[in-house]
């Protein structure tokens, strides 16, 4: 035995180690994956032609929603690690912590894919000329969407049985987050009865926020502090849920 | 730590589906396997391996019972015992986007190792497995046999004090069987512990100090391949391609099993010679060979391990 080797338990033990792994992976993957990461910044076309003047709106809904798909990535990466290659088996039963692996996973895929979203930023900057608060809230908004998504893609993913199940619920995500709520769009195009909805849904809180920062939208107070509050509360509660989570379901759920 | 890699007492594992009958997946498994020893667990599909396995690599929680590695209990505190073991999963595929170049060393990362112990480790054990030429392939590009290959080069790099292998040489060419087994062979000599499950009765009679039957979540018998097979009641086996219509002429030599026509004999060493007097006096033509686990197992089981 080589008991040099035998490492004590710590809370995110092997984290570095397997976001390199997770990066490593997605890095050798083909193109189409990264394409389909940057589909927003194509659709941006279409605004840019119909409605010239909408095109800021549509680069910082494109950014969060890019930050929002990468999160849900993990959704689909998870399940597919345990159901197609049961590798999680190979990495939890060892001492790389599942907090470490959840959250190596998460940020391995991001580190990958962040590319075509600082090219949709440099965009924005150019059409948009964020002040120097835009960005970081950009950056803590974006930030706050992503680990969000990823928390929420990671817990749904323990629940299936079967990867084809999850094309399903992936589609209804990217609905339910992106398409029908003002992510692409102003915020006030949004019927007021249910813009309070929309300020609580992570992506288009976030979207409203920097509607609001730009000049695109006016939010009143009470708008702002649903979204900020709603934002918080809701990204931190299911990030630490995802945490717990993935601890217990190592031994099964 | 204590005198045993793994031990077991009482382990039940129930499984509960909604709306459907509980599954008694283990009935009070009771073992126990000793620092540097080579232990194979045998039965049929669905006996209760993998859930055993699986419940001491801490990836089950166990119904009652307790186990423990290295004298950490496995359920109150698997995060205790997980820097003690490494598992190679039942049907475990490596990642299809690494070469198993980059699989090995980045899991050796994972679990702490340093650079360099991680990088010589990484090229010791792919060239153990004969995995050098296709080292720097993306696992996609492999053969069945060379992903496991890849998954069983990846835990045997770690050297860990206890290794569980489920399966570890299912859909491998003999010369890689052979690799597999000298390796393992090779870790238990530098310390490591071994328990694997196997359907090749051949490789659980190479490998194994000892091993355990299981069957319907029990264990039936336990001991070395020399035991089980000296249970049977003779150290030979004659076959009888026709004979199975005369078996009553037989009995008296010993254990009987008839399968279609064929019949097959265990007999002790001093009654060969009558037996095969009698097998050319019924003009039947008769091959003498030693007994196998495969009968072990039949007397044991009641049904061939490879029955459903």
């Amino acid at each position: 035995m080589r008991s040099s080797d035998v490492v004590a338990p710590a809370p995110f033990r092997g984290l570095l180690a397997f976001l390199w792994t997770e990066a490593l992976v997605q890095a050798h993957e083909n193109l189409a994956m990264a394409t389909s990461m940057v589909v927003q910044g194509v659709l941006l076309v279409f605004v840019w032609i119909l409605s010239p003047g909408l095109i800021g709106v549509a680069l910082v809904g494109a950014i969060l929603f890019s930050m929002f798909a990468m999160g849900q990535r993990v959704l689909n990466e998870a399940a597919y690690i345990r159901i197609d290659h049961k590798a999680n088996d190979l990495y939890l039963a060892g001492p790389l912590s599942p907090e470490a692996y959840f959250l190596g996973l998460s940020v391995g895929i991001l580190v990958v894919y962040l590319t075509p979203v600082v090219i949709l930023g440099v965009l924005a900057e150019v059409v948009i000329g964020f002040a120097p608060a835009s960005v970081g809230l950009l950056l803590l908004l974006a930030a706050a969407v992503w680990l969000f998504a990823a928390s929420l893609g990671y817990v749904f993913s323990t629940f299936f049985r079967d990867n084809r199940a999850i094309w399903a619920y992936s589609s209804l995500f990217f609905n339910a987050f992106g398409v029908l709520p003002p992510v692409f769009y102003p915020f006030g195009k949004f019927p007021t009865a249910l813009q309070p909805i929309a300020l609580l849904m992570p992506p288009s809180a976030a979207a409203a926020l920097m509607q609001h920062a730009i000049g695109a939208t006016a939010l009143s107070l009470g708008q702002l502090e649903l979204a900020v509050g709603g934002l918080l509360v809701e990204t931190v509660s299911v990030f630490l849920f995802a945490i717990v989570w993935a601890r217990r379901t190592v031994q099964g759920a | 730590m204590t005198g045993e890699a793994l031990r077991s007492e009482r382990l039940r594992k129930v499984y509960t589906t909604r709306g459907g009958p509980s599954v008694e997946a283990l009935a009070g498994v009771s073992m126990e396997v000793r620092r540097g020893e080579r232990v194979a667990l045998l039965g049929r599909n669905g006996a209760g391996k993998t859930t055993f396995l699986k419940i001491a690599s801490t990836l089950l929680r166990p119904t009652s019972g307790s186990i423990e590695v290295f004298g950490h209990d496995v359920a109150r505190n698997p995060d205790r015992a997980r820097p003690y073991i490494a598992v190679v999963p039942q049907e475990g595929k490596p990642f299809f986007h690494l070469t198993p170049r980059e699989q090995v060393y980045t899991y050796l990362r994972t679990r702490g190792l340093s650079r360099e112990t991680a990088k010589a480790r990484t090229e010791e054990s792919l060239e153990r497995m004969g995995l050098t030429e296709i080292a720097d392939r993306l696992a996609i590009t492999l053969s069945g046999g060379q992903r496991q290959r890849t998954m069983v080069a990846t835990v045997i790099a770690t050297e860990a004090p206890l290794l569980f292998l489920d399966e570890p040489s299912i859909g491998m060419d003999p010369f890689a069987r052979r690799d597999v087994w000298e390796s393992l062979r090779t870790l238990t000599q530098r310390g490591s512990t071994i328990l694997l499950t196997t359907h090749y009765l051949d490789e659980a009679e190479a490998l194994s100090h000892r091993l355990y039957i299981v069957e319907r979540g029990e264990v039936l018998v336990s001991g070395t391949a020399d035991d089980l097979k000296r249970s049977v009641g003779g150290t030979l086996k004659v076959t009888i391609p026709q004979g199975a219509v005369q078996v009553d002429a037989f009995r008296s030599f010993g254990a009987c099993v008839a399968d279609g026509e064929h019949l097959s004999v265990i007999v002790a060493p001093e009654r060969i010679g009558e037996l095969m007097d009698l097998a050319v006096r019924s003009r039947l033509t008769a091959t003498v060979g030693p007994v196998t686990l495969e009968e072990a197992f039949l007397r044991v089981v009641g049904r061939s391990i490879n029955e459903e």
